[in-house]
């Protein structure tokens, strides 16, 4: 299975080098490019999309003290709690220390509150029993039919910020390279080795070799795909589908999860300044076309207004949905009950000994996948150095800190230069943000779209999702001559229709009036649903 | 300490002061009905200035609609409950110049409505299909149709419209199109307003400042193009002055909310009306409509207490979902004043499709109240509410306002037909 | 100075309390249509949609410690304009209260100390014996030098009167011929009033300093005086605030008020209709043109429209038709002119006049020799951004143009008429 390095047009193909080329840019394989640079490895990251496009970014952004597992799981629990300290050490400006509270309403298993803080115990984790009076005062928007309730040191994550300035570290440390849009298209093999891997810039349909001596597959729940591409057939990944909601407001302080073996819309993680609900739990055999649908998002609220009752008549801004891979083991159908642990694969006896996959875990315990992955492939390379992310602080990029929820208003607010002209009224994102996110965040060596920079940054996470201020950003970046086509116009509409992917079941109340104003604005007012298509040889996003 | 209640008593009470309200009132005062209108201001405030008739009749066509009438002998076969299909093509017509030249007589010219769509310009550099358009928009239209140099100016300070996009979008439909950027006077630092611009373009001083900002980077441009600034109230004034100074037609382009052609048309209505002797309740949201058998009461209450407007027909011009006439909620659409009985999906799953811009728009755009062809709203079974009852605007079921291009159309013509309705209605109780 | 702190509040929660569900900060689409319509926009680097998004993303520090709620005039337009109707200024009014009394305007402070110091409830610390010297000592030189008005009364703790008169301190304190034009109307009207010697002034900068139990008491201190001596109405003179502060503290203090509030801007009205006020325009042949500012405090926040019709109704018969010309936008939908809130009062004075560049556009648009407004305090930011913006136009009260109709205006009393108006009719 090997190809000439000359594309279809018969034109010479750009090939680049590296040590390691990492397949996936999730929290995995971010953490892993950022492992290896600290130990001087050099190496490239492709995703087809972009950083946290799937399961990293379609999550409650919940660091787990691990509590939710002790019964289904007690290894992940103990896992967590201690990746869970590592990660509050190492990486404190991704995470916020909510703290957490385990809430039991009347009708739940008794049983299995009563055994919950033994189970605790056992898996390390620190509890404390509160009286549903005690728990309320922490938290009024809790029901007032908490019958019982603890506390666990759950905290939040941002993901995004977390890929980001792994990314970043990367970069500044050896010059380590992220590739957004980059499709891998196949692999050249040969002599049990892999040579090169065939890429495709998705947007432009450039072509591109990345000759690398190790290959790491950290495609989540593509993993299965990629592994298959290189013809291994020793990953088997079941999937399942969970649904999110965002609400307008942060809800409560803490994160609230149902004291009860999980099951639907029973975690509600503050992130920032909204709150997240979730989740819903379906298999699915479809990765591409997840999407949100009404049922899931009324099983969620429903569920979670028995916690918080402020949920029924909460405005919510968001839905979204994700595909979890779960690596199969047996035949359990319940995938809440499959272990949560990750797999990590050698594929030597596949006959290759220059490739590997990690997949399964979950974003908690992140940093470990990547340590043991790292590990195998230093190892390969012949590289001794230890891991060293259990203990270096993870440094702040400058471009990477416009993900945080609330915080681009403070930096503004404190330069209070009234020429800074804020673009994303509802998040409050000035235009420097957006000029430092175009020159210098991680990717910008692409050309960024509204996307990309809605990616790192808030801009189009407020209420109006965007439908403001794509507008006003478009138009700021062609007053920078960044545009000087159409381009501006398409990007616009496919920011449109991508935050519209994450509204369309959430559109109730409020949202109703919002979304009538966005569609008359870009529709009624500029036309973009008329918009020409543009001629471009962009290539099929698979 | 007490409040008077006050009690006003009109032959026709409109509710809303959207565009169909407000022509509803138009309608009503030319017929010199006694009227009474209250309501609290929604989407107006939104509104491009862009008068639209009906720019796409959902054929799926490619193109948008250079003939609107044709579009609309489509609906007529195609969607006969469509609120166009159900006035007749002269009652659309004369609406239209009805409303068109009441405003125009108001200080804010309109062009006569025509037999074809206008394409009117966009601030993304598009161009959308129109009806008709202000006077100061007119020259933009001109422009781009005999390809004129143009130079297209924004502002220091003013987000949401770069002359560059304009420019960069229709560069290659329209070669002579430049653009320049210049500080607005005396407003030099930090984000500025259209509407703070449009204000202070109705101070002379102010225009001659404009006038030679403009002057120093104009090149050899034939027309010149803004964003929409050219005064609040005398926007006509405004135009012809700043023609003057700079010696050649100068025109607007509609920008993004917070916009002026909408206020700009609001606090007309809000002036003109009263004088004309219009009982007018600005801003207030009407919090219940009773039927007796004497009157129809619409109960609503501002800063100083309760106000009772008494009626003998009434006029529903409440919006959709952004000005409050229709609620969303999560297990389905109704009309919160009067409790009508709403046209709308099965399931909510329905109300919008997986594309958010896909040609075929949304099935909860279709939704709304369904009237007879006197346009009085039915119940479930079909049946007229009651008789003195209209419903008017894009409240109404069975049009996509917003794919459609056809907001003003529905809002005027449908305004059109229940102040006919209402007169009748009005007459009988008079005699 | 004490370090105080300013205590955080938390303003999401507070706006959730405090507005209606539907019109409350959750309900923002975020359209800006309150910045761009608000005249404090820009002002700190501030406007209304930026305090809503704020405290919905919880900066509550920086709005209970941001300068800009003393810039804003708590006028209520963003409201005005807002198609969810959310109100910004009472959470404006709550950071206001919130600020440690050190570090608030010292002007505001000030004016409401005095105003609590003494029972004359007057922001220039006026004693009640004061205010009765000057209003004797005036009334009998006018009794004296003007004939005409030998037996004009100004009564003062009249019981049972029907209107209870209140009074700007500005009159009594610095220019008590003011106060004649009035007392004139009242004479050739027959109105039966009184002042009264507690409680007979207007301002209320408690309310503008957002100290809700001072405010209280300053009204507590009027309600009562008016109680006490039996009058059917009290009378708001020419003076925006002091309406809405007694106006809204009743209702929201709940407080027994035994008569009804009015302003005497309707009565103006109702004594032209009725012929009790013959005023015309024929003392206006140079055809010089007149403008109306419209108070916030009287029209937008409390009577809405009938009040403004009323004040057009009596300009254009004090001017003729023809020679008023409107403020855009007007009525309801006026600009506050930046006197409102304090503002004169804050120190503020390069935010103030940024401010007043709105109200002065408009004027200027109107081309109008004069501007008539019956509030001291647009009339003391009107005068003020008129000089600073270099605009030639007169202020002046509506007592003032009446009498010069009426042809009764003495000599001392035109204090505020232009050199064309000086002379006419002594």
């Amino acid at each position: 299975m090997t190809s000439s390095p000359t594309s279809q047009a018969g034109t010479a193909i750009e090939t680049v080098k590296t040590d390691v080329l990492i397949i996936g840019g999730g929290a995995t394989g971010t953490g892993i490019m950022r492992d290896l640079a600290l130990r001087s490895v050099h190496c490239r990251l492709i995703d087809k999309q972009d950083l946290c496009a799937g399961a990293s970014g379609g999550n409650h952004g919940l660091l787990h003290s691990g509590a939710r597992y002790v019964l289904s799981d007690p290894h992940s629990a103990s896992e967590c709690r201690e990746e869970g300290e590592i990660l509050k050490r190492t990486s404190s400006q991704c995470i916020e220390n909510t703290g957490g509270l385990f809430v039991a309403v009347k009708g739940d298993d008794e049983g299995f509150i009563r055994d919950f803080p033994a189970l605790c115990q056992a898996a390390g984790i620190p509890v404390q029993e509160l009286t549903p009076k005690e728990a309320l005062e922490l938290e009024p928007q809790l029901s007032k039919d908490i019958i019982a309730a603890y506390a666990v040191p759950d905290a939040t994550i941002d993901p995004f910020r977390l890929a980001l300035e792994n990314v970043n570290h990367a970069r500044e440390l050896n010059d380590s390279t992220y590739h957004p849009h980059t499709t891998l298209c196949d692999f050249e093999i040969g002599d049990g080795r892999i040579i090169a891997a065939f890429c495709r810039d998705s947007r432009t349909g450039k072509e591109l070799r990345i000759v690398a001596k190790q290959y790491v597959n950290a495609g989540g729940a593509w993993a299965m795909d990629i592994a298959r591409l290189a013809g291994c057939n020793d990953v088997n990944l079941l999937y399942s589908k969970g649904t999110l909601l965002i609400s307008h407001d942060r809800l409560t302080t803490r994160v609230i999860n149902r004291l009860r073996p999980p099951a639907d819309g029973d975690i509600l993680v503050p992130g920032g300044t909204v709150s997240v609900l979730g989740t819903t739990s379906l298999r699915t055999d479809d990765l591409e076309n997840v999407r949100p649908t009404i049922a899931e998002v009324d099983k969620n609220v429903v569920e979670g207004t028995a916690m918080v009752p402020a949920l029924a008549h909460a405005r919510y801004i968001r839905a979204f949905s994700r595909v979890r891979p779960l690596v199969q083991h047996g035949d359990d159908q319940n995938d809440r009950n499959v272990a949560r642990s990750f797999a990590l694969m050698n594929h030597e006896d596949q006959n290759l000994n220059n490739f590997c996959t990690i997949t399964g875990g979950k974003l908690t315990t992140f940093r470990l996948m990547a340590e043991k992955t790292s590990d195998l492939v230093a190892k390969r390379l012949g590289n001794t150095e230890p891991c060293t992310t259990a203990t270096t602080p993870l440094p702040g990029g400058q471009a990477c800190k416009w993900t945080e929820p609330g915080a681009s208003p403070k930096y503004w607010y404190e330069a209070n230069n009234s020429e800074d002209m804020i673009l994303c009224e509802c998040e409050m994102v000035p235009q420097s943000a957006i000029d430092q996110i175009v020159l210098c965040a991680p990717g910008a060596e692409n050309e960024m779209t509204l996307e990309a920079i809605a990616l790192r940054s808030r801009a189009g996470k407020g209420p109006c999702q965007g439908s403001f201020c794509g507008i006003r950003i478009a138009s700021y970046l062609y007053d920078r001559g960044y545009y000087q086509d159409t381009t501006g116009l398409h990007h616009m509409k496919s920011f449109f229709n991508e935050r519209f992917k994450g509204l369309r079941t959430i559109i109730w109340g409020q949202q109703a009036a919002q979304m009538e104003l966005a569609e008359a604005l870009h529709c009624g007012l500029l036309g973009l649903d008329r918009l020409e298509e543009k001629k471009t040889n962009k290539a099929d996003n698979e | 300490m007490t409040y008077e209640k006050r009690e006003f008593i009109a032959d026709l009470a409109v509710i809303g002061s959207g565009l169909a309200g407000m022509a509803a009132s138009i309608f009503a005062l030319k017929r010199g009905i006694s009227t009474a209108q209250a309501g609290n201001t929604g989407a107006l405030a939104y509104t491009t200035g862009y008068l639209d008739l009906l720019g796409d009749a959902g054929t799926g066509a490619a193109e948008h609609l250079g003939d609107p009438w044709a579009g609309i002998r489509e609906l007529q076969k195609s969607q006969p409950n469509h609120p166009l299909a159900r006035v007749p093509e002269n009652d659309i017509h004369e609406a239209f110049t009805e409303f068109t030249s009441f405003i125009s007589e108001c200080g804010i010219a309109y062009g006569a409505p025509g037999k074809v769509n206008l394409k009117a310009l966009t601030p993304a550099g598009t161009t959308k299909p129109t009806f008709s358009v202000p006077a100061t928009m007119q020259p933009g239209v001109d422009a781009l149709a005999s390809q004129a140099r143009c130079v297209i100016i924004d502002f220091k300070g003013l987000r949401g419209f770069s002359g560059r996009q304009v420019v960069a979008n229709l560069k290659d439909r329209w070669p002579g199109l430049t653009t320049e950027r210049v500080s607005f006077p005396d407003m030099p630092m930090g984000e500025i307003y259209p509407e703070v611009m449009a204000r202070a373009l109705e101070v002379p001083g102010t225009r001659e400042k404009l006038a030679d900002a403009i002057k120093s980077v104009r090149g050899d441009a034939q027309v010149i193009g803004l964003p929409a600034i050219l005064g609040m109230h005398n926007p006509d004034l405004v135009m012809t002055e700043l023609s003057r100074l700079l010696g050649c037609p100068v025109f607007e382009i509609p920008t993004m909310p917070p916009s002026v052609p909408g206020i700009r048309l609001r606090e007309m209505f809000e002036q003109v009306f009263p004088k004309k002797g219009l009982t007018l309740v600005p801003q207030q949201k009407v919090r219940s409509v009773e039927f007796d058998t004497d009157s129809v009461q619409l109960v609503l209450a501002d800063n100083h207490g309760p106000i009772i407007i008494h009626a003998k027909a009434v006029i529903l011009a409440t919006g959709r979902f952004l000005s409050g006439g229709l609620e969303a909620e999560q297990t389905g659409i109704v009309e919160p004043l009067v409790n009508l009985p709403v046209a709308q999906p099965t399931s909510r799953d329905s109300w919008y499709s997986m594309e958010y811009m896909g040609r075929d728009g949304h099935a909860i755009h279709q939704c709304g109240i369904r009237v007879d062809d006197a346009f009085r709203p039915l119940d479930k079974d079909g049946k007229v509410v009651d008789p003195r009852l209209f419903a008017a605007g894009v409240i109404l079921a069975h049009q996509d306002w917003i794919r459609g291009r056809c907001g003003a159309g529905v809002a005027i013509s449908s305004a059109y037909r229940a102040v006919q309705g209402a007169e009748q209605i009005i007459l009988q109780k008079n005699n | 100075m004490s370090e105080a702190k300013t205590p955080t509040i938390n303003f999401k929660q507070k706006a959730m309390e405090l507005l209606p569900e539907g019109a409350s900060f959750d309900a923002c689409l975020t359209c800006g249509l309150c910045s761009s319509g608000c005249p404090a926009s820009g002002l700190e680097n501030m406007d209304p949609r930026k305090f809503i998004r704020m405290a919905m993303l919880g900066m509550d520090e920086e709005l209970s410690t941001t300068p800009w709620v003393w810039t804003c005039t708590q006028c209520k337009r963003c409201q005005h304009v807002c198609p969810m109707n959310i109100d910004i200024s009472q959470l404006v009014f709550l950071a206001r209260g919130n600020w440690p009394k050190d570090k608030k305007p010292s002007g505001i402070v000030r004016s409401c100390e005095l105003t609590r110091s003494t029972d004359s409830t007057s922001a220039m610390g006026l004693q009640p014996d004061d205010f009765v010297f000057v209003v004797n000592d005036v009334l009998e030189e006018v009794r004296e030098t003007q004939p005409q008005f030998k037996d004009m009364v100004a009564p003062i703790d009249k019981k049972g009167a029907h209107f209870f008169v209140n009074q700007n301190s500005r009159e009594p304190m610095s220019e008590p011929d003011e106060m004649v034009p009035l007392w004139k109307i009242f004479h050739l009207v027959g109105a039966d009033w009184t002042y009264s010697s507690k409680g007979w002034a207007a301002e209320n900068f408690c309310m503008f300093s957002g100290d809700e139990a001072a405010w209280y008491e300053v009204i507590k201190t009027r309600v009562d005086a008016t109680n006490e001596l039996g009058c059917a109405v009290w009378l708001n003179t020419e003076c925006g605030h002091s309406y809405y502060t007694m106006w809204n503290a009743i209702n929201r203090f709940g407080m027994e008020a035994n008569f009804k509030i009015e302003s005497l801007v309707t009565y103006y009205a109702q004594w032209i209709r009725e012929g009790k006020l013959p005023v015309n325009s024929d003392w206006n042949t140079k055809n010089i043109k007149f403008t109306v500012q419209d108070p916030c405090q009287i029209v937008r926040k409390a009577y809405g429209d009938s009040i403004a019709d009323d004040l057009r109704f009596v300009t254009k018969k004090l001017v003729g038709e023809e020679n008023f010309i409107d403020m855009q936008p007007n009525r309801s939908a006026n600009y506050c002119c930046g006197g409102g809130g304090g503002f004169l009062q804050a120190g503020m004075t390069d935010q103030r006049r940024a401010y007043g560049k709105r109200k002065f556009d408009q004027i200027m648009a109107t081309q109008a020799d004069y501007v008539l407004t019956p509030c001291h305090n647009c009339h003391s930011q009107m005068e003020d951004i008129g000089h600073f913006y270099g605009g030639q136009y007169q202020v002046v009260h509506f007592w003032t143009l009446i009498c010069l109709s009426l042809g009764i205006l003495g000599e001392n009393e035109r204090t505020y008429l232009g050199p064309d108006l000086a002379n006419l009719g002594l």
